[in-house]
């Protein structure tokens, strides 16, 4: 194989948290609130990909169409039953992340009970396990190397073409820049926010049901992978859905090859502190710019300096500037 | 009758079993608790800073207890000319570890004094350290938005847990490590003493926060939470303030984790996971009303109750679930926040005007005060107006709708 191993694994856990990444950045987008729940519609999909393989004895990938409409359901009706309603009564940006983080601690636990119902129920041990058996080779490549990047690139480039090109996406810009004015100009706000929560959890779930497929899953790795989608969507700028995009990429490869290099380098104890790689771009971030690589390009183009560099990259052209 | 139980309890040379034990469980937490809820209640619901990194806070308590209390517990047993095992590299730290707090119990089983100025000294310790943690916390996040500083926080709670389960000399890592037992002077069961104690902390915290919120200071941490623009256009200087509040607030935070880590004789890094400590005082706050010393008081007061009960009793519901209880117990908390903030979005008790010694402000905001821009408005204070105030509280809102 001429890929390593390692790499490839980055690779997946790269274009699966810019998945995750993207999503998050385009509910801050639309709702103005960091979504703490966003990890866990990946612990769902994640336990779809399960049942498919284990319970039903399917390939797991027959169930990613089923993974991406379950966690839009999931992200639709936490829209109707807790987001709207608060946003309705006058919460403000704290009220309703709190109520985020409520609801992740409740579908955490849902999660757990499903494991253990399936125990239960199937006397199947799902609380700790890895989908490797289930996946097909292409070419002496594991599918899901090909499939997770296939899919990414397609999902990007789709919300790329939809964000610019289709009036729904066009809606949905006008509607994360300000719904007031949107709403006067009749586009319907409320069929817009479903969409675009329906379009993240869906996307999540769908990410969340490669994870099983290469790394080792328990009921709260969508839990715990929260911190690496918000420190790629801090890296993007938390604003911008192609900074969420490079954010993803940067942060995913990162953490797990920083940590195999430190491995190699220093010892096995350095695999322990893998968590930390996410939280040090957080905080990194949030001190040299806090907003992040859009901030960083901002302020590149405001400079002189950061303009000759631009134009002779040939990122930059003049009619930009003008 | 409640005396005679009192003193029993106290008195009894044997652990404490049943009901008794269920109820110093629940006082104990209720003051540990307690200290968490109104630091927390200082923050968000007077400054508006949402801090959800209690669990930093609380587990410096603890370290401050298993690497600094212990080692110095050792280093003086050791110069009084007791025979301890090797305990300075980590490995011995740990191993050693179960032998030599037995041979320093038996030391300490005469040493009253010595006990007590042990847990003082930790306090302070753990009150300073609690302090520095606020630091630098404050230090990347206080300028920023209140979304991002929640982020920040909730990251640097994990953070912590990573570092007491892989630094070794702080709490042997996943091993946990066994704490001196400075209430080894007392007959009967350390747990009493220790939740007295902690009561009494937590009482006196509550007063202290109470009364630095009636002052002036106070008011400034709400005129901060309400508009902190207007705040800085006066000359205030609103980051420092936000960063003195932080640091005050995390040092009270880490004494319950120092108590905690006495109450158990034992300091792990699982006991102080994020959830336990972020989340269910945050549901206390907002359950009880946040901005009101009183409704935390009693959101903290319910909630303890009702969980330890839970806990206690968790094998008649387990037979009842086929899973663990302790995900019911997840499931609670979520759907719990949740409904609060909907239904009870000012919590059981709404937030008061705050008490200004020398002016009636109740009083003073119960007559209309009639806020004219255009020409002059007489606003009656004194005696005669206060008793109208008190007939207006009475008959309620149906006064004012009479008089418009």
């Amino acid at each position: 194989m001429l890929i390593p191993a390692i790499w490839m694994a980055s690779l997946v856990y790269a274009s699966e948290l810019t998945l995750l990444s993207i999503g998050f950045t385009l509910t801050y987008l639309t709702a103005k609130i960091p979504n703490f729940a966003h990890g866990t519609y990946a612990g769902v999909g994640i336990y779809v990909s399960y049942t498919f393989s284990k319970i039903f004895g399917l390939s797991p990938y027959l169930g990613f169409p089923l993974a991406f409409i379950l966690g839009g359901l999931i992200s639709v009706v936490i829209y109707i039953l807790v987001i709207k309603v608060l946003q309705g009564l006058g919460g403000g940006a704290i009220v309703l992340t709190i109520s985020t983080l409520a609801i992740q601690i409740f579908l955490t636990a849902g999660i757990q009970i499903y494991a253990f119902w399936l125990r239960a129920k199937y006397g199947t041990y799902a609380l700790l396990f890895l989908l490797k058996d289930f996946d097909f080779r292409i070419a002496g490549f594991p599918g899901i190397f090909a499939v997770s990047m296939i899919l990414t690139v397609f999902c990007v480039v789709v919300l790329h073409y939809m964000l610019t090109r289709t009036k729904m996406g066009i809606a949905m810009r006008s509607t994360a820049e300000d719904p007031e004015l949107a709403s006067v100009l009749g586009i319907n706000i409320n069929r817009i926010q479903i969409f675009s929560w329906f379009l993240t959890g869906g996307m999540a779930c769908l990410a969340g049901a490669m994870i099983p497929l290469w790394f080792m899953s328990t009921p709260t790795t969508g839990a715990m992978i929260i911190t690496s989608i918000m420190a790629g969507s801090l890296l993007g700028g938390f604003e911008n859905v192609y900074g969420a995009v490079i954010g993803g990429i940067v942060v995913g490869i990162s953490e797990i090859m920083l940590t195999t290099w430190g491995q190699e380098l220093l010892g096995a104890w350095v695999g322990e502190w893998r968590p930390l790689i996410p939280m040090f771009f957080l905080v990194a971030v949030l001190l040299i710019e806090p907003r992040g690589l859009q901030g960083g390009w901002e302020r590149m183009v405001a400079s002189d300096t950061g303009q000759s560099i631009l134009k002779s990259i040939g990122l930059l052209k003049e009619e930009q500037l003008a | 009758m409640m005396q005679q139980v009192a003193l029993g309890l106290l008195t009894s040379s044997v652990a404490v079993e049943g009901t008794s034990r269920l109820i110093v469980d629940i006082a104990m937490y209720f003051g540990l608790f307690l200290i968490v809820a109104m630091a927390l209640n200082f923050q968000y619901g007077n400054a508006g800073i949402p801090n959800m990194g209690c669990a930093v806070q609380v587990i410096m308590g603890g370290f401050t207890v298993s690497a600094i209390t212990t080692r110095l517990i050792l280093t003086l047993v050791g110069n009084a000319g007791v025979e301890l095992l090797p305990w300075a590299s980590d490995y011995d730290w740990v191993y050693n570890n179960p032998a030599n707090v037995a041979t320093t119990n038996t030391w300490l089983s005469t040493e009253p004094v010595f006990g007590m100025s042990m847990l003082l000294f930790t306090l302070a310790v753990a009150l300073i350290l609690g302090a520095i943690i606020g630091w630098i916390i404050a230090l990347p996040a206080i300028r920023l938005r209140a979304t991002y500083l929640m982020i920040v926080l909730i990251t640097m709670a994990d953070a912590s847990q990573i570092v007491g389960r892989n630094v070794t000399w702080i709490s042997g890592g996943t091993l946990g490590l066994f704490i001196p037992d400075i209430f080894k002077w007392y007959s009967g069961d350390r747990t009493i003493v220790m939740a007295i104690i902690t009561l009494l902390v937590g009482l006196i915290s509550f007063f202290i926060f109470r009364t630095m919120l009636n002052s002036p200071y106070g008011r400034l941490m709400r005129s901060i939470r309400e508009n902190e623009i207007t705040v800085g256009s006066v000359g205030k200087n609103v980051v420092g303030i936000r960063r003195n509040i932080l640091m005050f607030a995390s040092g009270i935070t880490a004494l319950s984790g120092s108590l905690l880590a006495f109450y158990f004789s034992y300091v792990v890094e699982a006991n102080y996971q994020r959830a336990l400590w972020t989340y269910w005082p945050w549901l206390m706050l907002i359950l009880g009303g946040p901005g009101n010393n009183a409704g935390t008081f009693l959101g903290c007061a319910l909630i303890i109750a009702v969980r330890r009960i839970i806990i206690v009793q968790k094998w008649f519901l387990q037979e009842v679930f086929f899973f663990p209880v302790a995900y019911f117990e997840q499931v609670l908390l979520g759907i719990l926040l949740i409904a609060v903030i909907m239904f009870r979005p000012n919590g059981l008790i709404p937030e008061k005007l705050l008490y200004i010694p020398g002016v009636n402000y109740t009083m003073m905001v119960q007559e209309e005060v009639e806020v004219d821009w255009r020409g002059t408005t007489t606003v009656q204070r004194g005696f005669s107006s206060g008793i109208k105030g008190i007939f207006n509280v009475l008959g309620g809102k149906k006064s004012k709708e009479e008089k418009e």
